[in-house]
């Protein structure tokens, strides 16, 4: 039940700050070339959200106390950095998908060695969605997320954010 | 049953499988009278209990019990014995001497209520544990009801008045002594048990009230609830009404204040938009 718990909780804020962060990245470049793109990869992380939601009420699992600072967190990295640009709001992109799938593949190993047969519906879900998050994170690429300014010290210091939000949110 | 078994000191339990043979003459207990011996051989591999052990068989376990018919862990034992302490609450208050008696109706002699600690604290969490096990299957079974269709959907806050009124008259056989009780579960040493107690008992309230947020309201509605119990279990205990009318209408008027909360926090909302808006015209209004 604990492990259950954790995973959901984590991971609906996962999702939870991931849409925030497209609706701020969507703030600025709405309305420019990159506004399509960054809409679709909005949705699919809604419909996660969604997801993520019903498991939540589902299995009777707490949210994170830490969900309004994810809030204003998420949309505050979206905006900031689609304001370095679309190059930028890519950068962005890449950095949270890679630790997002990086965070769904040790869920899944979790699970794996803990009970695949009790775990399977949750498992599944999990994959699928970081099959997703890898697609996304390959159309950062593709849209010309490491000709970002100063790409590798923006990708370092977003994903360190995003380690210790994983970390506080696991638990809080 | 097994883990706590293992963990418990060695002293307790031969203080525990002492108190076993120490026993009365009711029957029921010869056999253990006669086993003792064997209480610290190694396991009596062969001999099978005659009626199916409720647990696991423990691999270690000082206390008797092993061949006679009624096995049972230190845990069930220790159930037991406070289940029937509860009776003698009124008259001896969540004493060590309510456990005494309670031990001495199970045929156990009075030491056995050096098993627990001398405030009596293992006895009200544990009675805090049984009502709220007790208002858990009342709700599910209401739900099933309703399910069913053989019963309307309460609205909710006729829902959490009726809830919170169920699980309040489970203290009015110990409400004489439920001030002491209070006052005990706030020890330190207590305030982890009892505050997990609360928290799981109003987050079950929610649930069957239908609760499926996932956002913050999740913390606010539990804090608002946890504050009308704790409230209305303060008036409850000072209470001198007829079948405590004054604390139920008490209750009534705090959920409503609950519910309007809501209300109002969307009211303030609205209103400070309208405010901003009204600004920004005024400032539109004096740059042009």
């Amino acid at each position: 039940k604990a492990v259950v718990d954790r995973v959901i909780r984590v991971d609906h804020a996962g999702e939870y700050g991931a849409n925030r962060i497209y609706a701020g990245q969507m703030a600025v470049l709405g309305r420019s070339s990159a506004g399509p793109v960054i809409q679709q990869m909005w949705n699919q992380e809604k419909d996660h959200l969604k997801k993520f939601n019903e498991l939540m009420v589902a299995y009777r699992v707490r949210p994170t106390v830490l969900l309004p600072f994810w809030n204003v967190a998420g949309f505050v990295l979206g905006a900031g950095t689609a304001l370095l640009g679309k190059k930028g709001a890519m950068a962005c992109t890449v950095a949270v998908e890679e630790s997002i799938s990086d965070h769904y593949n040790s869920q899944i190993r979790t699970l794996m060695e803990e009970d695949p047969e009790k775990y399977k519906e949750l498992l599944q879900i999990i994959k699928q969605f970081r099959d997703d998050e890898r697609e996304h994170h390959d159309i950062g690429l593709e849209h010309g997320a490491e000709a970002a300014p100063a790409y590798s010290i923006l990708k370092t210091a977003i994903q360190l954010g995003c380690k210790a939000a994983i970390f506080l949110s696991e638990r809080i | 049953a097994v883990a706590r078994c293992q963990l418990s000191p060695p002293w307790r339990a031969l203080q525990a499988s002492a108190v076993l043979r120490r026993v009365s003459d009711e029957q029921k207990k010869e056999p253990l009278a006669s086993s003792s011996q064997q209480q610290f051989d190694s396991h009596p591999a062969d001999h099978q209990p005659e009626q199916e052990p409720q647990g696991p068989r423990p691999s270690y376990t000082g206390q008797g019990g092993q061949e006679s018919e009624d096995y049972e862990s230190e845990e069930q034992l220790q159930h037991r014995i406070l289940t029937a302490a509860l009776e003698f609450v009124p008259e001896h208050g969540w004493t060590a001497e309510a456990i005494a008696e309670g031990a001495k109706t199970l045929g156990l002699s009075v030491a056995a209520a050096g098993m627990f600690h001398s405030d009596g604290s293992e006895l009200i969490l544990h009675f805090v544990s049984q009502c709220n096990t007790k208002l858990s299957e009342l709700l599910e079974q209401e739900q099933k009801l309703v399910q069913l269709g053989e019963a309307e959907k309460k609205p909710t806050d006729q829902f959490l008045r009726d809830a919170v009124e169920a699980r309040l008259r489970m203290l009015i056989p110990y409400i004489e002594k439920w001030p002491q009780a209070l006052s005990i579960l706030l020890l330190p040493h207590n305030i982890p048990s009892s505050l997990n107690l609360l928290t799981s008992m109003i987050d079950d309230i929610w649930h069957y009230a239908g609760d499926q947020s996932t956002d913050f309201n999740w913390y606010t509605r539990r804090a608002v609830l946890t504050g009308v119990y704790n409230t209305t279990e303060l008036v409850m205990i000072q209470d001198s009404s007829p079948d405590f009318e004054d604390t139920w209408r008490f209750l009534e008027n705090r959920v409503a204040d609950a519910m309007n909360m809501g209300n109002t926090a969307n009211q303030v909302q609205s209103t400070g938009e309208a405010v901003v808006q009204g600004l920004m015209g005024a400032a539109v209004t004096v740059s042009s």
